[in-house]
């Protein structure tokens, strides 16, 4: 096991990490840019180094100085959390030439999941059913009206480079088809350096369902259940539950077993989750995140298991901590991302916060690293904290996420929570039927459709 | 400041010495004085609020000076802020271990009192067996030195005070 683990990494992930690294009795460096001096995960740090300035290139996104740290630190292991270089192979192979651990995925699968169309074709190779597409990047030689017809209308035209729902634009009909492809090739190109695209199925109403997995790295790996991520805004995850409203035992023994079986075979080290678009019964892979994700608590909640732990224990040569036929689901739970923006205009809302009252009880977390006096700096992203709530059933879950809705105080700055406390009142969303364009629609104005 | 995991420090001293030393400091603390220096058979030890590494303890406790800053640091934890703030400062740009000297055993950089110009080699940082050298933002006189020989630095921490 790692003797000290480096947080490459801030705000309510860096504290997560900080946690699972405090239980397993490993030493802990957190490095900060000179903004987040004050973070709580910095505090609470057996050591911690200030690696730059502000902006992310310069501090979280700067190799050399995290290198730097590890090497005055003597720092073993780098957990790198999400975003940031979480998924970034280059990062991983330049640890493992200074000997050091990444915590996550070896630098191939990271590469191979990161070109999205690279991942589809892999995807496709080891069973996982895809969305009808393209077959690969629509080059200019190519004619892409012909592709599209044959993949049938509406057409979305994806960034090869994109992800996380970034870089996409439909196409409606035939007419839209030109534009759509241009736009998307220019984004791309700005957006990621790379104007590749790809051509995918449009599903009208989909749900965005994951599945969770834990891979040993030597063939073993499991799955851990569903989450159910469709309310979104501007692709952007909002709330998230587990299990799906909609998806029986049976499905999830389905899909759960072919993306398990997919993982061994990959011989796929650590945590990962498998997203797919999920309409009239059927799964379409999307994509794959190789890193631990933001609504990772919700699995936890309902399987009792410490992801974050058990991504150090494999990462350090451990064993998988249950064998498939032994993880059980349980109760229900629902997740919250509670972000400094304005309810409404959704703009940014950084500053200090003067009042701040955490939701408590039975069945009731908060992962957040704010405290009261805090300074939300304007450098990076808005999440104040996420509010994960567990119940015996969907109904009690809701309830008692009314109630934690209704006790959570903080003042001193806007953010999403009366957006929260509409929502968990909202009909559709008390009888779980939404899709992933539900959340837009209703904050457009619509009645959703 | 590059916060360390607790080391026990007064290897050198005897338990009465160590002893009188935090006395002191807390005295300092407590009181609104700057230093206080006693001396008595064989003894000589001077405690103030802001350490300077290189010069004002006496030769024959110079085998006390590092344990002397470290003991100190109650004190001059509260003068470390004032170092950042300091106009003179000069912050270290990046993480790393610095080094007085080129390489171990030559003549140090500059020592208190030496007078420097613009862009003028201060130390360097090393980072991942890259040696950095540290210049000098402006024309001035190095009143104190902040880090010690191969101390680990990290982004921002005062360095040296250039006035």
């Amino acid at each position: 096991m790692f003797d000290k683990i480096l947080i490459a990494n801030r705000g309510e992930i860096a504290l997560r990490i900080l946690r699972a690294c405090k239980e397993l009795g490993i030493n802990t460096v957190a490095v900060h840019s000179t903004a987040d001096a004050d973070a709580m995960h910095v505090r609470l740090a057996d050591e911690s180094v200030c690696i730059g300035p502000p902006p992310s290139k310069d501090s979280y996104l700067n190799v050399p100085a995290l290198l730097a740290a590890c090497e005055i630190t003597g720092a073993e292991a780098v957990h790198p959390g999400y975003g940031f270089l979480s998924e970034n192979a280059r990062f991983a192979e330049i640890l493992a030439d200074h000997n050091l651990h990444f915590i996550g995925p070896k630098a191939e699968h990271i590469r191979l999941m990161g070109d999205k169309i690279e991942a589809k074709k892999t995807a496709k190779k080891l069973g996982i059913p895809v969305v009808p597409g393209s077959d690969g990047a629509v080059t200019p030689d190519q004619d892409a009206m012909a592709i599209a017809k044959s993949i049938g209308f509406p057409v979305l035209v994806k960034a090869a480079a994109g992800g996380g729902g970034r870089g996409m634009k439909v196409a409606h009909t035939e007419a839209d088809l030109a534009l759509a492809l241009t736009t998307a090739a220019n984004e791309a190109k700005s957006a990621f350096g790379d104007a590749s695209v790809y051509l995918e199925k449009y599903l009208q109403k989909p749900r965005h369902i994951e599945i969770q997995v834990l891979g040993d790295g030597r063939g073993g790996a499991i799955h851990l259940g569903e989450r159910d991520c469709s309310l979104q805004r501007r692709h952007q995850k909002v709330w998230e539950e587990g299990p799906s409203p909609v998806i029986t035992a049976a499905a999830r023994a389905r899909i759960g077993q072919t993306v398990a079986k997919a993982m061994q075979e990959m011989k796929y080290l650590g945590v990962g989750t498998v997203e797919f678009l999920y309409e009239d019964g059927e799964f379409y892979f999307i994509e794959m995140n190789t890193r631990i994700q933001v609504e990772h608590p919700v699995t936890e909640m309902i399987t009792g298991l410490d992801l974050v732990l058990e991504q150090i224990r494999v990462a350090a040569g451990g064993d998988l901590p249950l064998k498939q036929d032994e993880v059980t689901i349980t109760g229900h739970s629902i997740e919250c991302r509670v972000n400094a923006e304005n309810p409404v205009s959704f703009r940014p809302s950084p500053g200090k916060i003067l009042q701040y009252h955490p939701p408590g009880g039975l069945g009731v977390r908060i992962d957040s690293a704010v405290y009261q006096g805090y300074v939300i700096p304007p450098y990076y992203d808005s999440l104040v904290g996420k509010l994960i709530v567990h119940g015996k059933t969907r109904g009690e879950c809701l309830m008692r996420l009314r109630r934690a809705l209704d006790e959570m105080v903080v003042d001193g700055i806007e953010t999403t929570l009366p957006l929260f406390r509409a929502l968990v009142r909202e009909p559709a969303i008390i009888d779980g039927d939404y899709h992933i364009h539900w959340l837009e629609q209703y904050l457009a104005g619509q009645q959703p459709g | 400041m590059a916060r360390q995991p607790d080391e026990k420090v007064a290897a050198k001293f005897s338990s009465e010495d160590s002893a009188l030393i935090r006395e002191l400091a807390l005295l300092l603390d407590e009181t609104s004085l700057s230093e206080i220096e006693i001396e008595r058979a064989g003894l000589r030890l001077r405690v103030a609020r802001n350490i300077s590494i290189a010069a004002s303890v006496p030769v024959a406790m110079s085998a006390a000076a590092a344990p002397l800053a470290g003991v100190a640091a109650p004190a001059a934890a509260a003068s470390e802020t004032d170092f950042a703030k300091h106009p003179g400062v000069v912050p270290s740009p990046m993480v790393g271990t610095a080094y007085w000297a080129p390489e171990p055993g030559a003549k140090p950089f500059i020592e208190v009192g030496s007078r420097v110009t613009a862009g003028q080699t201060l130390l360097i940082i090393e980072a991942m067996k890259t040696m950095n050298q540290i210049p000098s933002p402006r024309a001035g006189t190095v009143t104190q030195i902040l880090v010690e020989d191969g101390q680990p630095v990290e982004f921002g921490e005062p360095l040296v005070i250039i006035e």
